[in-house]
């Protein structure tokens, strides 16, 4: 039997392989349309624990057919077939019930001065009791904390602090509000849900810091207990929020519109990530929606990106950029725009809308001067929008 | 010059292009992707495995042509350049801008751009050995290694030694692919092609046009970087300076080492430290000198501040761009860290090292037991070490644990109190002296103003913090030596995580593949795989117990390497006039191999420093003498009519591919130097004992 090759069959072979790859290129993003480009979280098949385990409750809101059951909570709508897990990491469907793996068992608990949300308008001085649990909805290149929220909740270390622990600790220790933050705090909605109405039966405050990748049904449920929120509009693009977050932007903005029309006290971040939210014409057309929608009244930060977690060859943003942002976003309309991660910029302080005074002189966390009295500017008398406490 | 002559310069022309196109490529995807050595050992493992498989095929052509050769040859002077292009250009098409890609993307992303020039150079060598042949000549495995040795030779120290301080990568390629150009067209000239020549000289006059052109090379990486405002190679990394609005960003090989002011990090460094004295006279800072650094080191002081950084066009262009504050008594001094505390007399207050994470085997060197007594040796009696690692102050995972646990083992062996900050950073301050946890109210004595620590470091550094991170250290974990630099695999397996992958389905994947192959090898071949094996494997670790004990002195590591490669010369030559070839000789050399073996481990387990470097050149040369005289009398064994030189060559290539990847990313980092020489011997056992039992003499 003849096993060598003539020329003609090798460089066929060679042209078969050559289309092979070309053909593979798309899946790794390779010749495909940039825009198109989705990093969204996919379901983990086969994934779940066989029972729940000790920090585990049914599901607030699902959908079932036959064994298979729909997580509602987020837009990414997992379907969940027995023994599956949802994109977030902590829902699974065990015997065809959805369970949450992530309640009691927060994996972060901190006490944080409230500017570190950061809210510059919810009671300032304040000090915040924060939790979180594992588990995000994003895939996001950049998180900081993606130890704990790209991790299942089964391989994080946690505490065990059930809601009525959370409030009772926060209370003995005289702390006014309680922050969910860190992770992604949709993801253990139900956790955060049952400590939110604990608390807010307490007496304390709940702060919701999020992506704001949430159904209204569930969010406005609760908005019924929320105080105030920061939440990110990561940019105003939706291809960029495919891109660098596998998320999209519409549910987000129906975040907003939905604690404005809840009567909820927020404050807008948008991490200021060079090439991909630093245009000014996209800044533009952000604040005229953010005006139209929401009014100059909610707070907007820029903040000063780093270099971090996969995204780690980008240069940090220009501080030039962000106060040119800053700027655009003040003469388009927005009352309050503050520039965060870099120290001692005149962004940090509050200046009054109408007079142009300092309200708030801030040094890091210390406040230098405080000029609102009974929520009006000490100097004009103007109402400043806020939770002044 | 006759035919087989002008053959024989271009297997040697070949050597010289495809070894400096091997630097070249190394070089650019260390800049392009993780800079370490899974890297590496990536690179170097697809590209032997390649080139290794391009031999296999050239087994399958019975025939040969001399005018299809000239062709052949030219292609392979020219691609190199576009292998460059592809690798930078693809990288924007085929990951996301900015994004540093995980294990299996890089490698998959290292296969298909390098996959056509390693096939096509692995092909060409028994190719040629052929072309030689039907051309009534005897050329005979052996010499075609020997001959193509010689390339690699010529090579390997003209890049080492010259290029690589001289040119840029397209350059470089246009030097190396120079000799190979003129065989291709004088080869051309002797075929009777000479229609083709008109459209080779204008293929020619187009490769020097652009690979010699700076402008298009800068154009070349711009998308990877943006607004390119210099642009310098240097032995040690490729240095870019770009500018985003008002604000300059220095780049060292794809890292962006300085983006403007950050002064969070200047002040959080320098702080901690420095406000632990009352008087601060010598402060010594090991790398991380630029931007506000200088600025916050001033407001003490010091009399001196000695500034170390590796690499002097760094500085330079640092320099240049006003990132260094000059002040009195500051001191440039472009050497390695670790060198410069082993030489130095000089006493300092505070030693203050601003590294990456130790995922290297260079940067490890800062973070043993060894480089902890050298730092305290050159601390005054009451002196202070600070040195920090990026986490996440909101939650310490088991790996973060683990890291930590390990360093403060390490460190506890010879500071009495070690402190850790919690900041942006964790910041372990280590010294004999008593530590104080409230920064600002030091600073408050010293009237010393900051912009970051005074207003946030009661918010972020609380005693609830600081007592959780302490609780978190296990007290008894292991301590991270030179030797056995258990920490790198934390920091690996950690990287693995951040990509929820892991590597063990490819090294399965590696395994059986390679099982598959030794089962259709013939034993004189698991010969030469087990050298190329050994020979790859023990090239890294004495590059590697070379740096821990002298430091990263690219020019020494140069000549170690070079050496490696010229000892194949005259043991390829000495195997070559061997006319008796007998299995007595194999096994005689394998024996040697092991010898060599034993030696390093000898020294690796109980001496370890105290040789002049001229022992580790004597040892190479001596370890690749033996090695290349066994390729000739192992082909020799087999007999040209059973295996030409495709198998031979292919069997040493696979097996140094196998070497490289076992060596570098499993053997030292996880199990240490004296288990990776351990296993180099019981490979080398194997072959001698089926070099034992193998064929007759010939």
């Amino acid at each position: 039997m003849n096993t060598m090759l003539t020329r003609k069959e090798f460089i066929k072979t060679m042209g078969l392989c050559a289309s092979a790859l070309l053909c593979a290129g798309p899946g790794y993003g390779f010749l495909g349309d940039e825009d198109q480009v989705d990093i969204k979280g996919h379901i983990f098949e086969n994934d779940a624990p066989e029972e729940p385990w000790k920090w585990s409750i049914e599901g607030f809101h699902y959908e079932t057919a036959g064994e298979t059951v729909e997580c509602q909570i987020c837009p990414n709508h997992c379907a969940l077939d027995p023994g599956d897990r949802g994109a977030c990491r902590s829902k699974v469907n065990i015997k065809g019930k959805l369970y949450s793996l992530a309640y009691g068992n927060p994996c972060s608990v901190n006490v944080d001065p409230i500017e570190k949300k950061p809210l510059n308008h919810f009671h300032p001085r304040s000090l915040i009791f924060s939790i979180a649990a594992a588990g995000c909805n994003f895939r996001c290149l950049n998180c900081q904390n993606w130890e704990i929220s790209q991790k299942r909740p089964e391989d994080v270390q946690h505490d065990e602090l059930f809601p009525a622990d959370v409030v009772k600790t926060a209370k003995d220790r005289g702390i006014p509000s309680i922050a969910y933050t860190y992770s992604e705090p949709i993801s253990f909605y139900e956790y955060m849900y049952d400590t939110a109405k604990a608390a807010r039966a307490a007496g304390i405050k709940n702060v919701l810091v999020s992506n704001g990748y949430i159904n209204p049904g569930p969010f406005l449920k609760l908005c019924k207990y929320l105080d105030g929120a920061n939440v990110n509009l990561k940019s105003f693009d939706d291809a960029t929020y495919r891109r660098l977050n596998g998320g999209t932007l519409a549910p987000v903005l129906e975040t907003f519109k939905n604690m404005h029309r809840e009567g909820v006290w927020f404050e807008m971040t948008t991490l200021v990530v060079p090439s991909y939210v630093d245009n000014p014409e996209m800044i533009k057309r952000m604040c005229a929606w953010i005006l139209k929608e929401l009014g100059p009244d909610y707070p907007l930060h820029f903040l000063r990106f780093f270099p971090l977690y996969k995204l780690s060859r980008l240069p940090a943003t220009p501080v030039e950029t962000l106060a040119n942002l800053r700027d655009i976003a003040l003469k388009e309309g927005i009352r309050y725009v503050y520039v965060g991660n870099v120290p001692d910029h005149e962004g940090t302080h509050t200046y009054c809308h109408n007079c142009k005074k300092i309200l708030i002189e801030r040094k890091g966390y210390i406040i230098a001067q405080y000029n609102i009295e009974n929520s009006l500017c000490r100097y004009c008398k103007a109402k400043i929008p806020g939770r002044w406490g | 010059m006759d035919q087989r002559r002008l053959l024989i310069f271009s297997i040697i022309s070949t050597g010289v292009t495809s070894v400096a196109t091997q630097l070249v490529t190394i070089r650019e995807f260390l800049t392009q992707f993780h800079g370490n050595e899974i890297t590496i050992s990536l690179v170097l493992f697809c590209w032997l495995l390649l080139t290794g498989i391009g031999s296999l095929a050239a087994r399958w052509f019975r025939q040969s042509s001399i005018k299809v050769y000239p062709i052949l040859v030219l292609t392979i002077a020219i691609l190199p350049i576009l292998q460059l292009l592809a690798i930078r250009g693809f990288k924007e098409a085929f990951f996301t801008h900015g994004v540093s890609p995980g294990f299996y993307q890089i490698f998959f992303y290292i296969l298909i751009t390098i996959t056509p020039y390693c096939l096509l150079t692995g092909f060409i060598l028994p190719y040629a050995q052929k072309v030689i042949i039907a051309s009534g000549h005897e050329f005979e495995s052996g010499t075609l290694y020997l001959t193509d040795t010689i390339g690699d030779i010529l090579a390997g120290a003209l890049f080492s030694f010259v290029l690589v301080y001289l040119l840029k990568p397209f350059s470089t390629i246009a030097v190396t692919s120079t000799p190979l150009i003129l065989s291709a067209l004088a080869l051309l000239f002797y075929s009777r092609k000479r229609a083709l020549l008109p459209a080779v000289f204008l293929l020619t006059l187009l490769f020097y046009y652009f690979s010699t052109n700076s402008r298009f090379e800068i154009s070349s990486i711009a998308p990877q970087y943006g607004r390119i405002e210099q642009y310098i190679e240097s032995p040690f990394g490729r240095i870019v300076v770009t500018k985003e609005g008002d604000q300059q960003t220095l780049w060292e090989s794809g890292v962006p080492l300085y983006s403007g002011s950050n002064i969070i990090k200047s002040e959080e460094k320098i702080h901690y430290a420095l406000s632990q004295f009352n008087r601060v006279e010598d402060v010594l800072l090991v790398s991380g000198g630029l931007g506000d650094t200088m600025t916050e080191v001033n407001k003490y002081r010091p009399i001196s501040v000695d500034y170390v950084e590796l690499d002097p066009k760094l500085t330079k262009a640092a320099e240049d761009i006003g990132i260094i504050k000059k002040r009195q008594g500051l001191n440039i001094i472009n050497t390695d860290g670790r060198s410069y505390l082993k030489d130095t007399h000089k006493k300092y207050d505070a030693i203050i090292l601003d590294l990456p994470e130790p995922d290297t085997f260079q940067i490890n060197r800062f973070y043993t037991a060894e480089f902890f007594l050298l730092a305290k040796k050159a601390l005054k009696k009451e002196g202070l070490i600070l040195f920090s690692m990026g986490y996440n102050p909101d939650y310490l995972s088991d790996i973060w644990r683990k890291k930590f646990s390990t360093i403060y083992s390490t460190v506890s062996l010879h500071f009495r109190n070690i402190l850790v900050l919690p900041g942006e950073e964790a910041y372990f301050l280590c010294s004999d002296r008593n530590l104080e946890t409230d920064i600002p109210s030091l600073l408050a004595k010293k009237s010393i103003s900051t912009s970051y620590v005074e207003g946030y470091f009661y918010g972020n550094v609380t005693a609830e913090r600081i007592k959780r991170l302490k609780d978190c250290l296990d007290l008894s974990a292991p301590v991270n030596t030179d030797f056995d630099p258990g920490l790198i695999s934390i920091v690996l397996r950690h990287w693995f995580m951040e990509y929820g992958a892991s590597p063990n389905y490819f090294f399965l994947a590696v395994l059986i593949l390679t099982i598959t192959y030794l089962m259709f090898i013939r034993r004189e071949e698991y010969v030469l795989f087990s050298t190329g094996l050994s020979v790859m494997g023990i090239e890294m670790l004495v590059v590697f117990a070379f740096q821990v004990v002298y430091g990263y002195i690219y020019l020494k590591i140069g000549a170690i390497v070079t050496a490696f490669l010229l000892g194949l010369l005259p043991g390829a030559i000495i195997g070559n006039r061997i006319t008796d070839i007998s299995k007595t000789k194999l096994i005689a050399s394998e024996l040697s191999v092991l010898l060599l073996l034993i030696l390093f481990y000898l020294w690796a387990a109980f001496f370890r420093t105290g040789l002049h470097p001229v022992f580790y050149l004597i040892y190479s040369f001596f370890f690749s003498l033996v090695c290349g005289f066994q390729f000739p009398v192992a082909a020799g064994m087999i007999g040209e009519a059973k295996s030409p030189a495709a198998g031979c060559l292919a069997a040493d290539l696979v097996g140094a591919s196998v070497g490289t990847l076992a060596t570098g990313t499993i053997l030292i980092p996880i199990f240490g130097i004296k288990v990776a020489v351990i296993s180099l011997i019981i490979i080398k056992m194997s072959s001698a004992i089926i070099a034992s039992v193998s064929g007759k003499n010939r």
